[in-house]
This record gives C-alpha cells, structure tokens and sequence, in this order.
C-alpha cells in the first residue's frame, strides 16, 4: 500500500477516534455519578451540532464574517447551550429516578433521545435532510504524494486533544475534580464530606454534555454535512468504547473511542471485503473483547474510577 | 433534656422510618457542647439510624435537630457539614482508590483558603505522622489501623465543632481500640464536642461524660457515665 495513501487512513482513524473518544468520556462520567447510562447522549450531539450550525446562520444572517470569530462562536454556543440540556436532563429526568430501578432511566433517556433527534426532524427548517455544515475553518491543503493534509482536520485534531488533555487536568487536578472522583467512588460518604452531591452530578452532567456538543460540530466541520440521526450511530459507538474501556474509567474510554476508530479504519483497508463491511467488523471485534474481557479492557477493579 | 439551648447539638421527639417501618420512635437526647456524649445500644437498635438521621442520610419523618441554636431540620447533608459537624462513618469509609492526602483534602472539601486546608493537613500529619510518609499512597491498599487514622484525620480536616462517631472501634485490634479512645479523648480536650456511637461499653463510659442508652428506636435510659455503669438497663439493652 502506498504510505501517502495510508497516512490518509491514519488521520481518518485518529479524527473518528477522537469523535468517539470524546462522545465515550461523556458515557463514562456519566456513569460514574450515578451508575446511569444516559441514552440521549448521542442525540445530545446531535442537538449540539444543529444548534452550532443554527449561530453559524445566524452569524452569517448579522453580517459577522471573521472566519476565526464564527468558529469560536459556534463551538461555544454549542457548547454552553448542550452543557445546560446536560444539566436540565440530569436535573429534571435522571435524578427524580434515582430511587427507580436503573432500567427506568434507561428507557426514559432512550425515549428522551427519540423525542431530542425528532424535534430536530421536525422543527429544524428541512430538518428531514441533511444539512451543509459551513467550512468555517481553513480549506488549505498541504499534499505529500498521497497524502493530503487538511489545515481543519489537523486543527481540529489539536483541539480535540486540547479538550481530552483539558478533562484530564480538571478530573485529576482540580477541587472539582477531586469531588466528581469522589462522589463516583462512594455517594453518601462524598455528601459527609460536605460535598453538594446534586450539584456534582449536574456539574457531570454539564461536562459530558459540552463534550458531545463539541464532537457533534467536529463531525460537522470534518464532513461538512449533518443530518438528525447523526447521534444514533455516535452514541452506539460511544457507549461501546466506554463498556470496552471499562465503564467509569475515562482513560479506558478514550483508549475504547480510538480502538473502535482504528478497528473501522483496519476493516475498511486491510480486510478482504467492501469498506462498507467496516462496523460490521468493528462492532464484531468489541462483541468478542466484551466476552473476553467483560469488565472492560480496563477493569474497574485495578483502575480509578473517573 | 429538651430544652433548647444555643449549644451542642439537641435531638427532639425523631421518628425516622425506612420503607413506612418506624426504625426510631421519639428519639430526643443532647450533646453538650465540649463533652463527649455517647449512644450506647444493641445491634439494631436503631444507632446507626440516628446519625443517619442527624447527617440527613436518611431525614427524620418527624422531629427536629438542632446544632447551637441552627434549624438543621430539613436541610440536606452538604448544608448539615457547613454547620460545623463532621462524622466518622461506621465502616471508616475511606475512598478507596484516592490518595491518603486526597482523603484529607476532601475532608476540608468546604474550606475555601487553600492556607487555611494546609495548615490542617499539617495538624494532622503532626497527629499521625505515619500519614505524612504515605500521603501518596492509594488509601484502599493500608490497613485497617491506617485507615482509621485517615477517617479520623479527615473528620478533623473541617475543623468541626461536632465530631460525631459511629463505631470507631469497630474491627480494629484491642491494641488499635484503646488507642482509637484515647485519641478520641484527645480531640475532645481540644474543644470539639464529641457524639460517640459504640458497641464497646465499658471503654466508653470510661472516657464519656454522659450517655444515652437505645434500645428497639427507642431513648430507654440516659444520665452520667457512673450512672450507666451501675444501671441494670444498660445490661439489659445488651444481654437481655
């Protein structure tokens, strides 16, 4: 194979992982609060990505124009607009059922994410279709041979690693952090230690949100287009990176984001059959990785949960 | 016994139920301020029900608590903490995959000068100095003697006012267990009141300056710690 063509593939894989990795650290923080699965994560995303491309018109409507202005602009009203739908859904849907069996809250969020991605179908102006997403970042390439290196997938790769590096420092080393960790490790003993446990599992909630906001318009950006079930397929793949990661480990689920990507890329290049086989490949791989290793590659048991 | 008075911490009439059970029934006792007070009581008495029902862990249906003349009726735990109460919950309850400093940090989690946590850390360190040579270690991995030493020291990182106790003694050695009491003894002569909840009797009494006796949810005896000793239901709530 030729190598440009190969380092294509790689910056393909590295620019999904990071999508999944970011939609999987929400799953897990998630879980780690309030031992929840929060299935309207994906459609969260995609919430947050319209809602980026509704300032970005609306941007363009008001005449503002600088191309570095618009994209801080969009990824922060995305950003601040699905921290508080994070906030809103933990707040008013996830915590009144808390003393429910967990399958209550699974099936609600699962509902809650039909209800999010329809409203978008229906309310969104053409919302059945798929959208142009603008370019809002440089469209310069630089070509080595094969490869073809995008100025936005490589700004935006360092921007994703800028946000994984951020979610690090503040789970590890801030007082906030400190009390997301320990809240996840043990809820009532968190509260003796004066620990506003509600405000803890919003502030998580407000995260893990903000997160898929970011990715929903990293996707956008990537490929130019978005559609209203774009979170359907995002949060599959998302939970599944953060079950082999080992629910409620964060390092496991950025590890899970970027191995689903790297297993997709290997099923579309390397394998004997069509690309098109690829998630069935890669969705086969995490089904035998769950019955080898059922806890997670990383078991919760050696890691630090959060 | 119910009078309300602008210290320590009054209990009044609480019944407190699980799943419409009543597990305590017009529960009321005082803790003085700057004495050490204990709750003595069989398994399933309802003691661990108390604190929890003190902390807001498990809120009263009926009744009030007070903490130097504060309403803490109704409010959440986090809000029970700021009041200047700290517990040391049965079990211990250190968080197992943190650090030995990260423990105590959480411990001073509502002071908000980052001086103010140091010099606190410093206390307790000076207090034990066996934490300050394994801060970093991770707390599930130490033993059970270390362990109560960093529930302790972490219930001290607020600089409460109340310290109350559930167990402390509980699985620890004989040795450990005296230490635990004197060290007990120790913070109470610093001025923090103390609510001691314990199985062990007779080293309780020995260092407490009055006691309740709980038997089935309900206050059966209460006076002196001489007078507990000598009092045929205290015996009873035990061996009877």
């Amino acid at each position: 194979m030729d190598i440009g063509l190969l380092g294509q593939y790689i910056m393909n894989g590295l620019m999904l992982g990071m999508m999944y990795a970011l939609v999987a650290v929400g799953f897990t923080l998630f879980f780690g609060v309030l031992d929840v699965i929060n299935f309207s994560h994906g459609d969260v995303l995609t919430v947050g990505a319209f809602t980026g491309l509704a300032t970005s018109l609306g941007l363009t409507a008001l005449g503002i124009s600088s191309a570095p202005l618009v994209v801080v602009i969009v990824f922060l009203s995305a950003i601040v607009c699905m921290s508080a739908l994070g906030a809103f859904i933990a707040r008013y849907l996830v915590l009144p059922l808390k003393s429910a069996p967990a399958l209550n809250t699974l099936l609600l969020t699962l509902m809650l994410g039909i209800v999010l991605h329809e409203a978008v179908r229906l309310f969104y102006p053409q919302g059945a279709n798929p959208q142009r997403f603008p370019s809002l970042l440089s469209t310069e390439a630089y070509s080595f041979g094969h490869f073809t290196l995008r100025v936005d997938s490589a700004l935006l790769l360092l921007a994703g690693l800028a946000v994984i590096i951020g979610v690090h420092l503040l789970i590890n080393k801030t007082k906030l952090g400190l009390a997301i960790r320990a809240v996840a490790q043990d809820e009532e003993t968190a509260k003796l230690m004066g620990i506003n446990f509600t405000l803890i599992v919003l502030v998580t909630f407000a995260i893990g949100s903000g997160l898929a906001a970011f990715a929903g318009i990293m996707h956008g950006l990537y490929y130019s287009e978005i559609n209203f079930g774009m979170g359907l397929l995002l949060g599959v793949i998302g939970f599944s990176a953060a079950i082999v990661g080992g629910l409620g480990n964060i390092y496991g689920a950025i590890i899970g984001g970027f191995l689903f990507a790297a297993l997709q890329t290997i099923g579309a290049l390397a394998l004997p059959f069509a690309s098109a086989y690829k998630d069935v490949f890669a969705f086969g791989v995490v089904i035998l990785i769950m019955a080898w290793r059922p806890t997670g590659l990383i078991s919760e048991k050696v890691s630090e949960r959060v | 016994m119910n009078v309300v008075s602008e210290h320590g911490l009054i209990v009044q009439g609480v019944y407190t139920a699980y799943d419409k059970a009543d597990v305590l029934e017009d529960v009321s006792l005082t803790a003085q301020s700057g004495k050490i007070t204990c709750l003595l009581g069989s398994n399933g008495s309802g003691k661990s029900t108390l604190i929890r029902s003190i902390l807001a862990l498990t809120p009263p249906s009926r009744g009030r608590i007070v903490f130097e003349g504060n309403e803490l009726t109704g409010l959440p735990t986090h809000k029970v903490i700021a009041a200047g109460i700290a517990c040391i919950p049965e079990g211990r309850k250190v968080f197992p995959k943190l650090t030995v400093e990260e423990n105590l940090q959480l411990g001073g989690y509502q002071e908000r000068s980052q001086d103010v946590v140091a010099a606190r850390l410093q206390q307790v360190y000076e207090t034990f100095p066996v934490l300050k040579e394994r801060r970093q270690q991770i707390a599930g991995t130490m033993s059970g003697g270390e362990q109560a030493m960093i529930s302790i020291g972490r219930g001290l990182m607020s600089a409460p006012r109340l310290l109350v106790l559930d167990e402390p003694s509980l699985g620890l050695s004989p040795m450990l267990v005296k230490e635990n009491f004197n060290i007990v003894r120790r913070i109470n002569e610093q001025g923090i009141t103390v609510f001691l909840v314990e199985q062990n009797v007779h080293q309780t009494l020995a260092i407490a300056d009055y006691g309740y006796v709980l038997s089935k949810g309900r206050v059966v005896a209460a006076g002196t710690a001489d007078e507990l000793g000598r009092a045929a239901e205290v015996h009873q709530a035990y061996f009877g």
